[in-house]
């Protein structure tokens, strides 16, 4: 399956958002523009809803407005067929301009890669994020009917779209260990500038503080946070 | 069939550097253009007697008697509006060139002692600088005249036409001196003498400069300085560079024309020039050698080179020579050609070489490695691209610049000395600006996390929170650990520069002449 890529998978829904406004006469906005609002409010880096959610290695929202117009289509043998008829009757030449399609709705759109199967995913998502959840999802059609975990799981799942093209831009270990690994390393980096030259026994006895001091079978701490963006 | 270009049309020190013929010295200054009309008039006046291209020296090979002080002109984003471009022209202008240097300093990492703030008081009213005049000289042969002679009868020519401009085109003060001067009209450039006088290509902080200028199609040169400057083919051997890396209107190594500005009268064979004025911390260079040379082997001279990939002392490569033993039978070889003035061999042993994979002998963030990859992103997966270097050949500059200054008091940083760098391609953003933030800057590309280009790159605060390391890679047979070196402080600081256009002969014409017409 597409959305799998050994322990990674990849996530994308399209939640249709409701037409039509909210607020008074004095003040209208659509309710698309309402959740655009609210997502441009969630915080960045560790301070983003996103950060807290467990397994997650890369996720992010937006909202697609339409779909984008393919413009003039390259020419097949069907094209350069109406461009013969079109000598004789201008209605060939229209035929040969593509379709201009639109979405009945603006959508929400989440795409998240993360470690595990979905519906634990989705569990520690909402046991982590719900506020932010039913804060960023509240406007979308029929998301007034979730009202528990099961409800969230049901409904993401009715919104999934399959991925087509998968391209994991990490492992896929658990974060955890991702997340050690990258403060081992930088961690590791650091021993070795400051210790380089040092004899073996000295090396040995400065290593030995070193992997107490970093621990590195203990996943939990110290470590990288999900969402750090500066040592 | 190979390309002609049109050497009379093509302003000079583009297709081969003043400084590799005879010109030691070097005067640059600025101009503002405060009325349009006598800024064309001056523009008209000057451009009779800018040097082109066209080759000098006795016939049959020369054209022109070699000029005693060549004069050549460029112009900012400002100077060109100033000039009365039409807006359709100025519009067509990449946006760097239009933003100019200043304005992309976080791309470049000019900040902290780089910021322009700090640069020279010229560059402070940087919408005012219109003009670059590039006055490059001969020395006199008689040893009692002045250096300076030549350089100083065309500064004083020009000086003429500007008063002559009856205020309508001004001289900009404000270039930082030897001696503590911050105002100074002009700023005095030079290749560097050694005790007994003698020229030497050396940059201050002592390593040997401008080996490595890419060869370009249409360049009149030995065939044989292609090898180790042109580009890798597929084969392993060396091409010329397609000639619109380094000259608007002809095609590039995408196979298609450099974005440029119309008409194409107004770009053809014209270039863009990166000005950049670098002070060199002299001293902390000399104190990095030292805090590291024990600890890394004992021998500092080697660690020099790793830093750069040449030895300071000849540009040996290290890719050939990275040993003292294997430095001293190359240096034998290589006195033994400059003896016999076999300059195909001094050439080839200076050029043709390519860097080992892992970096064991040339480290992979060496700064020679960094600028000009060689091939070597390839990293080991045949045939990941078109050609070994598809990545390298793209990001070629024309170094056309010349130290400045001496080195007065050895252990401080302060004073006056650096280098005017001067880079020349059609694509600012492209290919200067993409080597200054991606390859100098950061090290992704090879590999080598978020470290800095030790001699050019902004490095932080050495005793700060994240300090600069480089690492110069051993071979794990060899038994000896890598060797990082850390703490790097800072050792080039930006002093002000821009952006500029070097138009054609006819481009000049049509400036002057108020005849640029997009249309």
């Amino acid at each position: 399956m597409a959305n799998i890529s050994g322990n990674a998978y990849a996530l994308t829904v399209l939640s249709p958002i409701k037409n039509g406004c909210i607020g008074d006469s004095s003040y209208q906005i659509s309710y698309a523009d309402e959740v655009q609002s609210r997502l441009h409010g969630l915080g960045v880096c560790e301070d983003s809803p996103l950060a807290k959610v467990p397994q997650t290695y890369l996720a992010r929202f937006f909202i697609l407005d339409d779909v984008f117009l393919e413009s003039t289509p390259g020419c097949d043998s069907f094209c350069n067929l109406w461009d013969i008829l079109s000598i004789f009757k201008e209605r060939f030449r229209l035929l040969a301009l593509p379709r201009e399609d639109h979405l009945k709705s603006r959508y929400l759109v989440f795409s998240s890669n993360f470690h595990g199967d979905l519906e634990s995913y989705l569990r520690g998502m909402w046991s982590a994020v719900s506020a932010d959840i039913k804060h960023i999802w509240e406007h979308c059609v029929a998301f007034d009917r979730v009202q528990d975990v099961e409800g969230f799981i049901a409904y993401i799942k009715r919104c999934q779209l399959t991925a087509n093209l998968f391209f994991n831009g990490s492992t896929d270990d658990p974060l955890e260990e991702q997340l050690k690994a990258l403060y081992l390393k930088q961690q590791f980096v650091k021993f070795a500038v400051s210790h380089q030259g040092l004899g073996a026994a000295e090396l040995q006895d400065a290593f030995r503080a070193f992997i107490g001091r970093v621990q590195p079978n203990q996943l939990a701490t110290p470590t990288w946070r999900p969402g750090q963006s500066i040592p | 069939m190979t390309q002609q270009l049109d050497l009379p049309d093509i302003q000079g020190n583009i297709i081969r550097a003043y400084g590799r013929f005879g010109f030691p010295k070097a005067r640059f200054f600025f101009l503002k253009i405060n009325d349009g009309d006598s800024g064309r008039d001056f523009v008209g006046t000057i451009t009779k007697r800018v040097t082109t291209s066209v080759s000098w020296g006795p016939p049959p090979k020369g054209v022109i008697p070699k000029p005693k002080a060549p004069i050549n002109i460029a112009f900012t984003y400002n100077g060109l509006k100033a000039l009365g471009l039409p807006r359709a022209s100025l519009a067509g202008f990449p946006e760097e060139f239009a933003m100019g240097m200043k304005a992309r300093k976080e791309i470049l990492g000019d900040d902290g002692p780089s910021a322009p703030e700090r640069w020279d008081k010229v560059w402070q009213k940087h919408e005012d600088v219109h003009v670059a005049l590039a006055i490059n000289g001969q020395t006199p042969e008689e040893k009692e005249q002045p250096p300076l002679k030549y350089v100083e009868e065309a500064y004083q020519w020009v000086m003429s036409q500007i008063d002559a401009s009856g205020g309508g085109v001004v001289l900009l003060t404000g270039h930082r001196g030897d001696e503590g001067q911050d105002d100074l009209p002009f700023q005095d450039a030079s290749l560097l003498y050694d005790k007994s006088g003698n020229i030497m290509a050396k940059e201050h902080f002592g390593y040997t400069d401008g080996i490595g200028d890419p060869v370009f199609e249409g360049q009149i040169t030995e065939e044989y300085r292609v090898v180790g400057r042109g580009k890798l083919t597929r084969e392993g051997g060396w091409a010329r560079l397609e000639t619109g890396e380094f000259l608007l209107g002809h095609p590039d190594e995408a196979h298609e024309y450099p974005p440029a500005p119309p008409p194409t009268l107004l770009s053809r064979n014209g270039t863009f020039m990166v000005y950049r004025k670098l002070h060199q911390n002299v001293a902390s260079f000399e104190r990095l050698l030292d805090a590291h040379a024990e600890s890394f082997s004992g021998d500092r001279e080697l660690l020099a080179a790793k830093l750069s990939g040449r030895w300071r002392d000849n540009g040996a490569p290290i890719a050939h020579t990275p040993d003292a033993a294997s430095k001293a039978e190359w240096d034998k070889l290589f006195y033994a050609a400059i003896a016999a003035k076999d300059e195909r061999t001094v050439d080839k042993m200076l050029a043709d070489f390519r860097f080992d994979l892992m970096g064991y002998k040339c480290p992979i963030g060496a700064h020679i490695r960094r600028i000009n990859p060689r091939g070597s992103l390839e990293f080991g997966q045949d045939g990941a691209y078109n050609t070994p270097g598809a990545l390298d050949d793209r990001r070629r500059i024309l170094r056309r610049g010349l130290p400045y200054g001496v080195v007065r008091d050895p252990v401080s940083d302060d004073g006056n000395h650096g280098v005017i760098f001067m880079a020349l391609n059609t694509s600012i953003e492209r290919q200067f600006e993409f080597v200054q933030q991606q390859w100098i800057n950061y090290a992704n590309d090879s590999k080598e996390g978020s470290d800095k280009d030790v001699l050019l790159g902004n490095h932080s605060d050495p005793n700060g929170a994240c300090p600069s390391k480089m690492v110069t890679h051993a071979d794990p047979k060899s038994g000896r650990p890598p060797y990082f070196v850390n703490k790097i402080p800072r050792l080039v600081e930006t002093r002000g520069g821009d952006y500029f256009f070097i138009p054609s002969m006819t481009a000049l014409r049509m400036i002057a002449g108020g005849k640029v017409d997009p249309t």
